[in-house]
């Protein structure tokens, strides 16, 4: 019987074989991020004047004991029902007064805007060198574009006093307190991407902080959906 | 009348090689790729709390990292530690110093990110002592370092 040398293996396709692996290892390789929620604390000097009277119905009151139980405004929860407390506590009154025990919204319109602005900028040249002035001055400033770029001409405030007030004992899990801190952001990102679909028809997601145009609407999107966060002492 | 050689020597030709500086720089790439680098060693150890809204740091440049966690060796007890660099410290008010010592030139001190990695078992006493001492030095970007979880809706 005749007999065939054997042949040498073709391996001209060797090299795209190792591509195609490559290319499947970088995509489906996940690399380690640092990831997290990022907050940014109070300033040390600027201590809020202390009998500053708050209001039962603007504040929310979140306080996690060393057992790891959650009360939310003398009631104990689940941090599951968090979430809806928080976006109830925000959103209750936003579309006119029902709530009591909520927060109030008021109306912000254009010649109000214009009067705080000649107010803040008498007071800023008083003292040119107050910063938190220059902030509130720059806030209103914010808040007459927003007016100006709105069909309405206006929109609703929540009252500027309300606030979250977060309590912790010291053996309080720093999980429960990143799951608070979780839910707390959602709520409030969750209301920003809806108000940023609704008057600008784009992504909240997809806002980049390095582009001029988006980062004049986060800062619109900041007005409109203010987080306001307090951390008690530790006392226990 | 063959066509074909009878008895011919039946060499086995030797494994073609030539595609194997393809398959090494696969592999160079994949570890490059893939690989983080450790900036420190870990001596606490560390379960991360996972979050929802948890989103990446951009600036990893202008970073650093306070680590709190149960110390992996035992002799140094089972309370919970902090760690900066590669040291573990019994006393918090030394961060506002190192905090001044890691500032880059050019950079406030809010420019710079803190990033808190810390086990999820820790109590909050000690989170909130390094808070107080990062607000002292006016280090207040802070980052509570978590890993990103999806859910379902």
């Amino acid at each position: 019987m005749a007999r065939r040398e054997l042949q040498e293996i073709n391996a001209g396709s060797m090299a795209d074989i190792a591509f195609l692996l490559l290319i499947f290892f970088l995509v489906t390789t996940t690399m380690e991020v640092d990831a997290g929620i990022g907050r940014t604390l109070p300033l040390k000097r600027d201590l809020p004047p202390i009998d500053v009277k708050i209001r039962e119905r603007d504040l929310l009151e979140i306080w996690a004991n060393n057992n790891d139980e959650l009360l939310v405004e003398g009631k104990m929860i689940e941090v599951e029902e968090l979430e809806e407390i928080v976006i109830d506590f925000y959103t209750a009154n936003i579309k006119g007064e029902t709530n009591p025990d909520m927060p109030a919204y008021s109306k912000i319109t254009i010649p109000k805007c214009q009067q705080e602005i000649a107010k803040l900028t008498a007071k800023v040249e008083e003292n040119p060198d107050d910063l938190l002035l220059k902030n509130e001055l720059d806030k209103w400033e914010t808040k007459l574009k927003l007016c100006e770029e709105l069909p309405t001409k206006q929109y609703d405030e929540i009252y500027k006093m309300s606030l979250i007030r977060l309590e912790n004992q010291s053996k309080t899990s720093y999980g429960l307190y990143i799951q608070i801190q979780d839910v707390l952001k959602k709520v409030v990102n969750d209301l920003r991407a809806e108000k940023c679909e609704e008057i600008w028809g784009k992504n909240y997601y997809s806002l980049r902080e390095d582009d001029p145009d988006d980062q004049e609407i986060i800062k619109k999107l900041r007005i409109l959906v203010p987080e306001r966060i307090v951390e008690a002492k530790i006392k226990i | 009348m063959s066509k074909f050689k009878k008895g011919g020597k039946k060499s086995i030709p030797g494994v073609n090689t030539s595609a194997l500086p393809d398959i090494i720089f696969m592999l160079l790439f994949f570890f490059m790729v893939a690989t983080t680098m450790k900036e420190v060693e870990l001596q606490v150890e560390i379960v991360k709390p996972s979050a929802t809204q948890a989103e990446e740091i951009k600036d990893k440049d202008n970073v650093d990292f306070v680590y709190i966690g149960y110390p992996v060796n035992k002799n140094m007890g089972t309370e919970p530690r902090i760690q900066l660099d590669d040291q573990l410290i019994s006393d918090h008010t030394v961060i506002s110093e190192w905090k001044q010592i890691k500032a880059r030139e050019g950079k406030t001190p809010f420019d710079i990110v803190t990033s808190l990695k810390v086990h999820e078992d820790v109590g909050m006493r000690i989170v909130s002592d390094v808070k107080e001492e990062l607000r002292e030095v006016d280090a207040i970007n802070i980052n509570y370092s978590a890993d990103k979880r999806v859910v379902n809706k």
